[in-house]
């Protein structure tokens, strides 16, 4: 799982002009015609630049958002819920090593990566710093909170670099069980009793509003991406990627009787668009700048993972194993 | 730590800060080979960090082979890959490769092709060669049909870390373990008998 709205550096269009205009031409030619970059091709520096810090997002997101589902793995509900989420939880840090392997390729090592996630330089998807109280929130994670993952997903691996798509196809064919077990979880609730319904309903309500931030900030405030479209590593705006969300699970939500904790929502029919209330973009800045309710606890986490893990590591080093850039 | 989840609240004090990785924290690399079908060709998945090769194999197991079905993997360290340039276009990667001749003893090498720019390298048969340059010659006697192939890669079978017969049986999936599939979450009667209920009341 991972959320979009990717942060990605302030592009200064002038770094582009140091590169070679021959090779810059074939390579926009090669994205253009639809084939992908491979690792050992020519690439702008901006390209390799923001690709890196985009496939090391979503490879942090997918380890620190085994976390909030993680802790309802001892307190799941019956054997067979235990076994599947254990399952789900397990993937998702599978994902984050085929993404920790594709950033790779591009010159960062995996152990910079970690190092930047765990000193707070790195980012994740926003969404992981808000606590899972119940089991219904936890059903809303694997259920909607994925789904989300699933449309940028899809989206980014009709990308242009090689690697980060092939391990977005494997993990895509992954998802697709987080996404039936999800609503599965969730249909069981709403069918439940009172008290199940209103457990689920009280989670949609706090979930709703990072479930809407999910897809980063709305193009109208969102920095200048045009480039990034351009050269495939973007593949739809933050906007366009809510929309498709909304378009596909606000009927469903609704056909199960729940309500979704904003007025103003609804399906424009004339422009086939969504509208909302304005999600709280302060809010959002503030919990990606490190003060939402559980990021110190997200990282304290990997820190304490990291320190207590240290000495395994050691004694599993051979001096005759080396580090070298994967292959592809 | 003060956390919802018991588990974190329960994890010790680290006081000092966390020094940063040293180089190798994460172990070496290496590549790692699927059969997706018995019958059908090895491809290349990706990547394993690992101390040894034996753990390779082991890593590889746990995050290539989850889902899809597989019926063998291997792996490999990536330094005992050899790889020929990556070509484009019409540019055909086996036409640079020099005719080298070598007299030693002879080994088997596994030859991987790419075939299609974007998709996985894909097995193409073996070799029997002195060194990975003679490997790469004989695959292009032996290979090169004039189709456009944009990858090259020799690996001598005996760096390998193959599976072993009796090793194939892991991929044998118990029924029990449906829970992993998204067919065994049909919730399609429970939503049908609730939107009933819902309409009656």
């Amino acid at each position: 799982m991972y959320g979009g709205g990717n942060t990605f550096e302030g592009i200064k269009t002038d770094s582009l002009s140091q590169e070679d205009p021959v090779k810059l031409a074939a390579f926009e030619a090669r994205i253009a015609r639809g084939e992908k970059i491979e690792p050992t091709d020519w690439m702008p520096q901006l390209y390799r630049k923001q690709l890196i810090r985009m496939i090391e997002q979503h490879a942090h997101s997918e380890i620190i958002g085994a976390l909030p589902e993680g802790t309802w793995i001892t307190r799941a509900p019956g054997f067979k819920r235990k076994m599947a989420l254990m399952a789900k939880v397990q993937d998702e840090v599978g994902h984050a090593q085929l993404l920790y392997s594709a950033a790779e390729t591009l010159g960062k090592s995996r152990e910079q990566m970690i190092d930047d996630l765990i000193n707070g330089k790195s980012k994740y998807s926003n969404v992981f710093n808000y606590p899972t109280f119940t089991w219904a929130d936890c059903c809303f994670i694997s259920w909607l909170v994925d789904a989300g993952a699933i449309v940028n997903q899809l989206a980014n691996a009709k990308g242009s670099y090689g690697p980060y798509c092939r391990a977005l196809e494997r993990i895509c064919a992954e998802e697709s069980f987080h996404l039936k077990y999800g609503h599965h979880c969730v249909i069981y609730l709403a069918s439940g009793t009172a008290k199940q319904r209103q457990m689920f309903q009280e989670a949609l309500n706090r979930w709703w509003p990072p479930m809407m931030h999910f897809f980063g900030p709305s193009d109208k405030i969102s920095a200048h991406t045009e480039v990034l479209m351009r050269w495939k590593v973007k593949m739809g705006t933050n906007d366009e990627m809510r929309n498709q969300f909304l378009d596909m699970y606000v009927p469903k939500i609704w056909e199960l009787g729940f309500t979704i904790p904003d007025p103003n929502l609804k399906k424009n029919t004339e422009t086939g668009k969504w509208e909302y209330t304005e999600p709280d973009w302060e809010e959002f800045k503030r919990v990606i700048n490190g003060n939402g309710p559980c990021n110190k606890e997200r990282l304290e986490v990997r820190r304490v993972a990291e320190a207590r893990g240290r000495w395994v590591r050691e004694a599993l080093k051979s001096p005759k194993a080396a580090y070298v850039t994967p292959l592809a | 730590m003060n956390s919802l989840d018991p588990r974190v609240s329960r994890l010790p004090q680290i006081q000092e800060p966390v020094s940063l990785k040293a180089p190798l924290d994460q172990f070496g690399t290496f590549e790692v080979f699927v059969q997706p079908k018995e019958g059908k060709p090895f491809q290349h998945e990706g990547i394993v960090h690992a101390p040894d090769i034996e753990l390779a194999w082991v890593l590889a197991k746990e995050t290539f082979t989850r889902r899809f079905t597989c019926t063998s993997l291997y792996v490999a360290d990536t330094r005992d890959v050899y790889v020929s340039p990556l070509t484009e276009g019409e540019s055909n990667a086996y036409d640079p490769i020099p005719e080298t001749r070598e007299s030693g003893i002879k080994k088997t090498y596994e030859i991987y092709h790419l075939a299609k720019r974007g998709r996985q390298h894909v097995h193409a048969g073996t070799v029997q060669a002195a060194t990975p340059q003679h490997a790469m010659t004989e695959a292009k006697l032996q290979f090169n049909t004039g189709k456009t192939v944009y990858n090259v890669w020799a690996i001598a079978n005996d760096a390998i870390r193959f599976t072993t017969p009796e090793e194939k049986e892991l991929w044998l999936t118990l029924s029990e373990k449906k829970f992993r599939d998204a067919s065994d979450y049909k919730g399609g009667d429970k939503l049908k008998e609730f939107l009933e209920r819902k309409l009656i009341s």
